[in-house]
């Protein structure tokens, strides 16, 4: 089974679209001790599902910040299928951790926010936001405002008016952590079925382990004070996944192991693994 | 509930009557100078006088004696005056009062309307412009500490008194606290709102309109609700101080004390509370109420 861990592509780059290649990335806040992000070097191809994972403040936030052009490095570059990032474009669009949908639209007009700003007409931005609606099984819920829904509805939401927008990248910052496990289990059963469907390239950021391996076709490990990229798996295992609980511990305790003896290395224990940085292999 | 609110209410209005009661009655008892502190009945006479009605209760407190001197001050020996009936002197419509109504809510009208032009183009451009809220910041802080009536001179010899000067004192006793609480509320807004605005495509001026706008709505409440309230009372300040020909509710306190009316004071106090209260109670605490639940905060 650990031959489903490597470092070779789990498949081919399925889109023109969607290519993001970090480079030499470094931010350092202003008055904070050390940068949140140091020379972070990453390339992601068209359609990869990459998952990122890290402790608490090891730049994974900044980032994605990055990528979707909410904020600038100060060394280094990020290119969207060999353009440079500058701000915030339609080709990227994002799912943050506390929704960051307008209570003061429903349902429907946070979907089509973007296609209005877009400047696309009415009756397509409708016909658009029935279909992503439908997509994340929310078409009973359109006039509602955001409100009125649960956390994992306003979440499926949040990727609806993502994807209404037909971007390149996805970008999804810890967006199931403030739910129940259930709906989360249900929401990656949910986000399984839309990745095989769009085959776009996401990047999403989680605390979480198990939900690493159970989305990921490649996982990121980042490492706080400096940030920086510390793993990089791949997980060959097809979408949709069809983990039960017993999979999932497996390959937890698998990706969790590499992490530990990382976090150990890099605390200075006796045991050090290895000093590799970037690709790895099992 | 229901019924436990209900009786909470009836207990508040009885343990009210019993206080007016306590006090006509001590007021009669004790023979109070009306001129120091009025009863209810004097308040009420002066009121029903506004609205152009004679009653047989109100103590007169003015008296003219047969000489035509006029002995201010002085209990009328046959109050109260028995036998006689309310008057109606002449129609509610026209009355005093009313017509001051009408005459200061339209200044209000006018005044607020343009404070809140003013505070809310500069609170947002505070708000937008680091350099423009430096400049006018702490100016516009400290303005807003100042009492509205502490306008009424430089309206005086400015502007001279007339409805301007009214004006001027009503617009400056609240537009800076419009423009403040404007500039603060918005400072609040949460960064996602603005985060997401970005991604998903509003950009100059439609990231104001369509983003900045409605999440500043709460602020924009806030400081729609406070602003007024600033308004009416710099203006009932103003009129109070301004003697003008038209004369609003500020004038019938002014014309109360001039004429030692202190049913006339008290009364026309309690028309302003009332007028403050309304508009807050029908308007704008709704209004406040409306978007917050529209965010889903508190109710
Ligand atoms: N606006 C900011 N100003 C100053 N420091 C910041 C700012 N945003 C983030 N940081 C710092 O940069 C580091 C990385 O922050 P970031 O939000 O990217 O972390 P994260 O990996 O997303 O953490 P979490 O898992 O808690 O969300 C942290 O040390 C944080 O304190
Ligand atoms: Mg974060």
């Amino acid at each position: 089974m650990s031959s489903n861990l490597s470092s070779k592509p789990n498949h081919p780059s399925s889109g023109t679209r969607g290519k993001v290649e970090i480079q030499g990335v470094s931010r350092h806040y202003p008055g904070a001790e050390k940068p949140a992000m140091l020379d972070v070097n990453l390339t992601i191809e068209p359609g990869e599902f990459v998952v990122i994972v890290g402790p608490s403040g090891c730049g994974k936030s900044t980032l994605l910040s990055m990528v979707a052009g909410l904020a600038k490095p100060d060394k280094g570059q990020v290119f969207l299928d060999g353009k440079l990032i500058k701000s915030p474009g339609p080709d990227r669009a994002m799912v943050f951790q506390e929704h960051g949908l307008f209570p003061w639209l429903t349902v429907t007009q946070n979907v089509e926010f973007g296609l209005k700003m877009a400047g696309v007409p009415p009756d397509q931005r409708r016909e658009a936001s029935r279909k992503a609606l439908d997509l994340v099984h929310l078409s009973e819920h359109t006039e509602k405002f955001i409100h009125q829904l649960s956390g994992g509805m306003k979440q499926r939401v949040a990727i609806a008016r993502c994807l209404v927008m037909d971007p390149a990248v996805l970008l999804m910052d810890e967006p199931f952590a403030a739910l129940d496990a259930q709906t989360r289990t249900m929401l990656h059963e949910q986000m399984q079925e839309l990745y095989v469907e769009m085959k776009k390239t996401v990047i999403f950021v989680t605390h979480s382990v198990a939900e690493a391996v159970r989305l990921a076709d490649r996982i990121i490990v980042m490492h706080a004070n400096p940030g920086r990229v510390r793993r990089d798996f791949r997980l060959n295992l097809p979408h949709p996944r069809d983990f039960d609980a017993s999979d999932v511990a497996y390959y937890m305790k698998t990706v969790r192991k590499e992490i530990d003896d990382e976090v150990n290395a890099h605390a200075g224990a006796s045991r050090r693994v290895s000093e590799g940085v970037g690709s790895y292999e099992i | 509930m229901k019924s436990e609110k209900l009786k909470r209410g009836l207990l508040v209005a009885l343990v009210w009557v019993l206080i007016v009661a306590f006090w006509e009655g001590s007021y009669r008892i004790i023979e109070w100078k009306a001129y120091v502190f009025p009863a209810p009945s004097h308040i009420l006479d002066s009121l029903l006088n506004l609205f152009g009605m004679k009653t047989w209760f109100g103590d007169p407190v003015w008296l003219v004696d047969a000489a035509g001197h006029s002995q201010a001050f002085q209990r009328d020996p046959q109050w109260p005056l028995h036998g006689q009936d309310l008057q109606v002197t002449g129609s509610i419509w026209n009355s005093q009062l009313l017509e001051a109504v009408g005459i200061s809510l339209f200044r209000l009208l006018i005044g607020f309307s343009i404070s809140l032009v003013l505070g809310l183009f500069i609170g947002l451009a505070m708000f937008r412009f680091k350099f423009i809220d430096a400049l006018l910041g702490p100016v516009f802080l400290g303005l807003q500490t100042l009492p509205s009536v502490c306008w009424v001179p430089l309206a005086v010899l400015a502007l001279g008194i007339n409805e301007t000067g009214i004006l001027f004192v009503t617009v400056m006793g609240s537009f800076f606290s419009i423009a403040i609480t404007l500039r603060d509320g918005l400072r609040l807004t949460p960064t996602i709102y603005r985060s997401a605005g970005l991604v998903f495509g509003a950009h100059g001026i439609k990231f104001y309109t369509q983003v900045m706008l409605p999440a500043g709505l709460p602020a924009l409440a806030s400081s729609l609700r406070s602003g007024f309230s600033f308004a009416w009372r710099s203006l009932m300040g103003g009129e109070l101080i301004f003697v003008l020909k038209q004369e609003g509710v500020g004038h019938l306190l002014a014309v109360g004390r001039e004429f030692g009316d202190v049913g006339q004071v008290v009364g026309v106090m309690f028309i302003m509370v009332l007028i403050g209260m309304a508009a807050d109670r029908f308007i704008f605490a709704p209004l406040e109420k409306k978007v917050q639940s529209r965010f889903g905060l508190g109710g």
